[in-house]
């Protein structure tokens, strides 16, 4: 049971304006703007309005801000990065209780396996003072949700009765606050009735309920992905994201680098972002996914309804109803879209979007901040491609497992994944192949042999060696699929290794001759014991010269013996484009290959690499932290991985 | 040390005040200096050269004398860059493409003998990628001074400008400001490309879309925003022909 004070209207000011002259904290609460609320520094205790309905965007803003910079760095210098650790100790004051559920519900993705350095700080430096709503918005459809109230996850909480405030103490840290800044009284047994009286009478100005009850939209979502409303909905989407910029439990977020005018420092810079945008998942080749309005709009009910249920086991939606007032064509509002499901199918599986995997993040240094490493070796693989050596600085291996990746970092320009081409290593360099596609790409092309770049990682989950062991093993790439099946590849061949898996056929392809890479060390592949390595080329033009098959990569299948292959004990590996995938997992299904002995590598967007900035997301998996390799029995329920 | 890239900075029909806002960064344009040579800049500077990498556009090319220049321009140029709006989409002067010409002249020179002169031989009015190909744009009216920055930074570091491809919307909410539709005016920033920080509803003046249209206005959504405030489609009509008229939708930098 919390310790209940009470404070006089007066004193509560007072307590207030003290708080406000100790120059120790920033004073943030409820001021009115318009005839809407924002939260903002307060210079007075009479500026604030307890008395609020919602404000314009929620107080996620002090612990995610808008535009953010989290480090800065001297493009003169090769690689000096000084990340960002100013906080001043602040109190926020007026608070809902939906809101500071949103803000624990934000605890989890931000402080879960890696935790977010930024949030972390500004969260501890936060003291809570939160609000018992007095006025309800019109959009609000809290109440239906069980967030109108909460009994935790502040420091204090006010609650308005009649002619003075209760003060419900909720840590130390708000108890030392009062003791220090606030006249109070113990509250009587009449005081706590009044509590519970103010909040039965707010109760009652709620004009929203939602028709569904929130356990059930986990149930519900998943048996309605394909229904027709999510169309017929997005078709009135003005694709503005406005639902997501003001919503408390949206957290996405997109990385950039800015630089001073003389190209001498930059900053890197984090920013609101949102999944409606269809920019959100282009990834450096231009690919978009979720390519279509209505799978976007869908995703973000699948993201609160489901996606983040199946992970955390809440619901993130809290009823503030902000995106109900921001969204212009009244698209946004999931009181209206989950009641109209109210009546809908239930699925009885509400994690068939979701993979339960244990990923243990490698990153351990400062989120975000990339690991010093010098470019050892250059070798041009094409005419767009070039393999190069890294070494940490810090002389450290790198510690990678084949199919992970890493973030590289170019100051000024930006970060972009690479997955990992050479084998596991107890030397600090390792090496990447990178095909000239975008901004960073096309910088590290133009990088020389002792030029300095950042490395974030290992990251991702890699290859699972031990399901590979004591069995025949098809690896099947195609295109610049290559890069991180060579890291397998060279694993696997590797005289220490050999003996631990039984036949490896390797089956490549590409669009031309020219294109395939590696040539000379797959002629030694060839060579290799019980190893069949076969290539082919979309096509090849006169004068082009080569030997090998023509045609798609599916076309190597037949002359695989399948007697020779024991289906059942092979393992197929699958790393391409994503067109790829669906004609060869055919193609391995075929041949008697069951589901759960193919794995796939998937690429998306990934931007942060640890599971928080949303772009890399298929369904309610994150790439970058339960991918990019997965089996294709757990992922083919998903519906966004091989669309 | 590397030469720095040449950067020449040419005017059309314009009001210059995106000259201004690069002339207005003051001290920073010192920092500019170190990294490229402003070979042209007649707002600032008297010399000019015609040996230069990158050149700056800034207005809409009006007559058959502006359509030979810009194309003079853009054989010298490496890269071309449009500046504000009346490069970018053709700005405010599209406004008197609604009007034959010749109406347009005797409206406002009245009897004056203006017949055969070039400067007067004035043809429907194009934003400059209507003539030649254009490299990067800078968009609005006047230009973002920050986004000029990034622009002219990521060239010189050779990297692809990041300009947006999302409604302005997403910078206005950013900024907490109480919707301009909420507030009785009608805005055009759900359709109006962002960049500009929200700038003008920030300051509570609605959107005129001077970034360029990035939907079109014919769309289920947008006749849905109508109805819902009592709009016609006229009203959106009217509204977008200060700075994209005849345009539909922008399809730059796609």
């Amino acid at each position: 049971m919390n310790q209940i004070k009470t404070i006089s209207k007066n004193d509560l000011n007072n307590f207030i304006n003290k708080l406000i002259q100790d120059k120790n904290y920033e004073v943030f609460g409820v001021k009115s703007k318009g005839k809407r609320y924002v939260f903002d520094q307060l210079e007075d205790a009479s500026e604030l309005r307890l008395d609020h309905d919602v404000t314009i965007i929620p107080p996620k803003k002090y612990f995610l801000p808008q535009y953010e910079k989290l480090m800065d760095f001297n493009l003169e210098k090769q690689f000096e990065v000084k990340p960002k650790d100013e906080i001043k100790p602040r109190v926020i004051i007026g608070i809902h209780p939906y809101d500071i559920i949103a803000l624990e519900q934000m605890d989890k993705v931000y402080l879960d396996s890696q935790k977010d350095d930024f949030y972390k700080k500004r969260r501890e430096n936060t003291i809570l003072i939160a609000s018992d709503i007095q006025n309800v918005s019109d959009r609000s459809f809290a109440a239906s949700m069980n967030t109108n109230i909460t009994d935790k996850g502040f420091d204090l909480l006010l609650t308005n009765i009649e002619n003075k405030y209760a003060i419900t103490i909720g840590s130390e840290k708000g108890k030392y606050l009062l003791e220090k800044y606030a006249k109070v009284e113990d509250a009587k047994e009449v005081d706590i009735k009044k509590i519970d009286n103010a909040r039965k009478k707010t109760l009652t100005k709620f004009k929203k309920k939602v028709a569904l009850p929130k356990e059930e939209w986990p149930y519900v979502l998943v048996a309605n992905y394909d229904s027709g409303i999510w169309e017929e909905r997005s078709d009135k989407c003005m694709e503005c994201s406005s639902c997501t910029m003001v919503c408390p439990t949206c957290y996405c977020y997109d990385i950039k680098d800015e630089v001073s005018l003389n190209l001498k420092t930059g900053s890197r810079i984090r920013t609101w972002d949102g999944c409606l945008l269809r920019d959100f998942t282009k990834v450096g080749s231009g690919d978009v996914f979720r390519d279509e309005r209505k799978e976007r709009y869908r995703h973000r009910f699948f993201r609160k309804g489901n996606y983040l249920p199946a992970r955390y086991n809440f619901v993130a939606c809290v009823g503030c109803g902000r995106c109900g007032i921001a969204c212009l064509p009244d698209i946004a509002d999931p009181c209206e879209v989950m009641s109209s499901l109210a009546h809908h199918r239930k699925s009885d599986d509400t994690t068939r979007f979701f993979i339960k995997q244990e990923t243990k993040v490698a990153e351990t240094n400062t989120i975000h901040v990339p690991r010093k490493a010098t470019i050892k070796r250059i070798e041009k693989l094409t005419d767009t491609e070039k393999l190069f050596e890294i070494e940490l600085d810090d002389k450290k291996p790198l510690g990678h497992k084949p199919g992970q990746f890493i973030e590289v970092s170019i100051f000024g320009i930006g970060e972009a994944p690479f997955g990992l081409a050479s084998p596991p290593s107890d030397t600090p360099a390792f090496e990447i192949a990178v095909r000239k596609v975008g901004n960073v790409t096309s910088k590290l092309h133009e990088m020389s042999v002792g030029d300095k770049i950042g490395i974030r990682g290992p990251l991702g989950n890699g290859f699972d060696i031990k399901a590979l062991e004591g069995k025949h093993l098809l690896l099947t790439s195609g295109g610049i699929g290559m890069y991180p099946m060579r890291s397998l590849i060279k694993y696997v061949l590797d005289k220490k290794n050999r003996k631990n898996f039984k036949n490896v056929i390797i089956l490549y392809g590409a669009k031309r001759p020219k294109e395939i890479i590696f040539l000379n060390e797959i002629q030694d592949w060839k060579k290799c014991e019980d190893t069949i390595c076969q290539l082919t080329v979309d096509r090849c033009e006169q004068g082009e010269c080569w030997s090998e098959s023509v045609g798609l990569i599916t076309t190597l299948f037949p002359k695989i013996r399948v007697d020779k292959l024991d289906s059942k004990n092979t393992i197929a590996v699958v790393v391409g484009p994503p067109v790829m995938y669906k004609f060869v997992i055919k193609s391995l299904q075929t041949m008697g290959i069951p589901d759960e002995n193919i794995f796939v590598s998937l690429e998306r967007r990934m931007k942060c690499g640890v599971g928080k900035c949303g772009h890399c997301q298929i369904n309610g998996v994150y790439v970058c932290k339960e991918g990019p390799v997965y089996n294709y029995k757990q992922i083919k329920s998903l519906p966004e991985a091989f669309e | 040390m590397k030469q720095k890239p040449r950067v020449a900075i040419f005017d059309f029909a314009d009001c210059e005040g995106c000259e201004l806002e690069i002339a207005d960064l003051e001290e920073e344009i010192l920092e500019l200096l170190e990294i490229v040579d402003i070979v042209s800049f007649r707002e600032v500077m008297k010399e000019h050269s015609d040996s230069y990498d990158i050149a700056i556009v800034e207005g809409s090319i009006m007559r058959p004398m502006d359509e030979k220049r810009l194309r003079d321009i853009r054989s010298k140029a490496k890269i071309l860059v449009a500046l504000g709006a009346c490069a970018t989409t053709g700005g405010v002067n599209k406004i008197r493409n609604q009007w034959m010409h010749d109406e347009v002249i005797r409206d406002v020179y009245g009897d004056a003998p203006v017949h055969g002169n070039e400067l007067f031989d004035v043809f429907k009015t194009k934003a400059i990628n209507e003539i030649v190909p254009v490299d990067y744009y800078i968009h609005g009216c006047p230009i973002d001074r920050d986004e000029f920055k990034h622009v002219i930074t990521a060239l010189a570091l050779g990297r692809k400008p990041e300009i947006p491809r999302y409604p302005v919307c997403v910078e206005c909410k950013k900024n907490e400001n109480i919707c301009q539709f909420e507030l009785g005016a009608y805005c055009l920033g759900p359709i109006t490309r962002a960049g500009c920080k929200a700038i003008c509803p920030t300051h509570n003046s609605p959107c005129e879309g001077c970034r360029g249209l990035i939907k079109k206005a014919e769309t289920e959504c947008v006749w849905e925003v109508l109805e819902r405030y009592n709009l016609s489609y006229e009203d959106i009509r009217r509204r977008c022909t200060m700075y994209n008229y005849g345009k539909e939708e922008c399809q730059v930098d796609e």
